[in-house]
């Protein structure tokens, strides 16, 4: 059995719970949503401030919904102690991890499209133009963002100690690939050079690739005794 | 059809064969806490073996070693000739029932057997594995959610899981837990069934009766150490 193979079983797996339940992907687009209505009440006043918070906004509701959508999933894994069926298989260990993985960025996928949007209509910003690049930065910080969490979250789910461990360890983390995304998206409303832009997206893909390979080589050893 | 038939996709696992499973010295040390202190036994192919004693005796501890989801602090365990190396073709040949029931309550019976069998390298057809829930009573449910069964359908789901793959060490942890008494004749029936195959079954269990009924051999764990075996 191939490490993909075996991912792939995973992501199923998740993929097919989430369709009869809707559970991560309502609460967190629900979640998002409501970020998003609340803060542009709160600071948006006309079109140069929008384009000033936009960014903001999106990538805070992005790492909370995130965070909300991996807590979920896990949740999964705890209840019957599913996780220790997953552990006794001969499935590769760093399968599992990447299965999980990919189930998060599929299902924030679905959230940040319908954030889009709503952030594009909230503070009456014309993303049409924007929708490639955009989404390719929310793409690349979803990666790394779904790569640390699941390597924190899957700590987490042998430990007890799974809601603190995402919201204490996970944030300062994650803070590079936040910061980046939050800067890259804010310098690409403003209009800024694609060469000023790339040089935050380079950033974005070493921290994928860096935690990436991390979560492959350290969820064996992190998640057995 | 029993799905005794299938094949095994692990080519490690064809060859990985053995009739014996002895641990040596076994010490398990969690913090300040002695687990195990140099347990020293051996368990046999077509045997079951009880492991009885109090709570916190380090039943369950050894179990966990013997899954080879801990590794011990000293000592070690051997699969016939071959060493506790915690591999995929290790693991595929072994099963285990836990407390828990280890299946997702948001599939049905079918979908989780389905998932175990596929990631443990066998064909799912459908058939075959509407075969194995026969085999165990799930027929009637096994189009609904987990989520639903009672405790008594949970663990012929989860025993279902445990022996799909015909293992060859079988760990039964406390398998008699809340079952009502046919439940608990169908658990026996398939546990002399794996003991017959061949298997090495592995039994932990504060049910006494179970343990008269099932086990050729019995251990009896304190304090982390061998109190005592009796035949």
């Amino acid at each position: 059995m191939t490490l993909w193979h075996a991912a792939w079983m995973i992501l199923r797996k998740d993929l097919r719970i989430e369709l009869r339940t809707g559970e991560v992907v309502v609460t967190t687009a629900l979640f998002a949503t409501l970020v998003a209505v609340i803060t542009s009440l709160a600071f948006y006043v006309n079109e140069q401030t929008a384009l000033q918070v936009a960014p903001g906004v999106l990538w805070v509701a992005v790492a909370f919904a995130g965070v909300l959508a991996m807590g979920r999933t896990w949740n999964r894994e705890r209840e019957n102690d599913a996780f220790r069926g997953l552990l006794l298989s001969p499935a590769p260990r760093a399968a599992i991890y990447l299965g999980k993985t990919l189930g998060t960025l599929a299902f924030l996928a679905v959230v940040e499209s319908v954030l889009l949007l709503e952030v594009a209509v909230l503070f009456n910003l014309d993303l049409a133009k924007l929708a490639g690049p955009l989404s390719g930065l929310l793409v690349l910080g979803t990666i790394g963002f779904a790569a640390t969490g699941n390597l924190f979250a899957a700590m987490g789910v042998r430990t007890g100690a799974r809601d603190m461990v995402l919201a204490v360890a996970l944030f300062p983390v994650i803070s590079p690939a936040l910061l980046c995304g939050v800067v890259a998206t804010r310098e690409l409303l403003g209009g800024a050079p694609a060469h000023e832009i790339w040089n935050w997206v380079r950033i974005l893909i070493a921290f994928d690739a860096a935690f990436v390979t991390a979560g492959l080589l350290l969820f064996e050893p992190l998640v057995c005794d | 059809m029993s799905g005794r038939d299938w094949p095994c996709y692990y080519p490690a696992a064809v060859e990985l064969d053995f009739d014996r499973v002895q641990a040596k010295g076994l010490v398990k040390v969690f913090g300040p806490t002695r687990a195990l202190s140099g347990i020293d036994v051996t368990f046999e192919a077509k045997t079951v073996t009880a492991v009885e004693g109090p709570n916190g005796s380090g039943k369950s501890t050894l179990l966990s070693l013997l899954s080879l989801l801990a590794r011990p602090t000293r000592g070690e365990i051997r699969f016939g000739s071959y060493g506790a190396r915690d591999t995929p073709g290790l693991r595929a040949r072994i099963g285990v029932l836990a407390h828990a029931a280890m299946v997702y309550p948001d599939l049905t019976a079918h979908e989780n057997l389905q998932l175990a069998a596929e990631l443990y390298g066998l064909p799912s057809r459908g058939d075959e594995l509407k075969a194995l829930g026969d085999r165990f009573g799930l027929g009637a449910w096994a189009g609904r959610p987990a989520r639903t069964y009672s405790r008594g359908q949970l663990q012929r789901l989860s025993l279902a899981r445990a022996v799909l793959h015909q293992p060859r060490l079988l760990l039964l942890d406390e398998p008699s837990t809340g079952l009502d008494a046919s439940s608990v004749e169908r658990l026996v029936t398939a546990v002399l069934a794996e003991r017959e195959r061949g298997a090495i079954v592995v039994l932990v269990t504060h049910d006494s009766a179970l343990s008269e009924r099932l086990a050729d051999h019995r251990i009896e764990l304190r304090q982390g150490r061998l109190a005592e075996a009796s035949a």
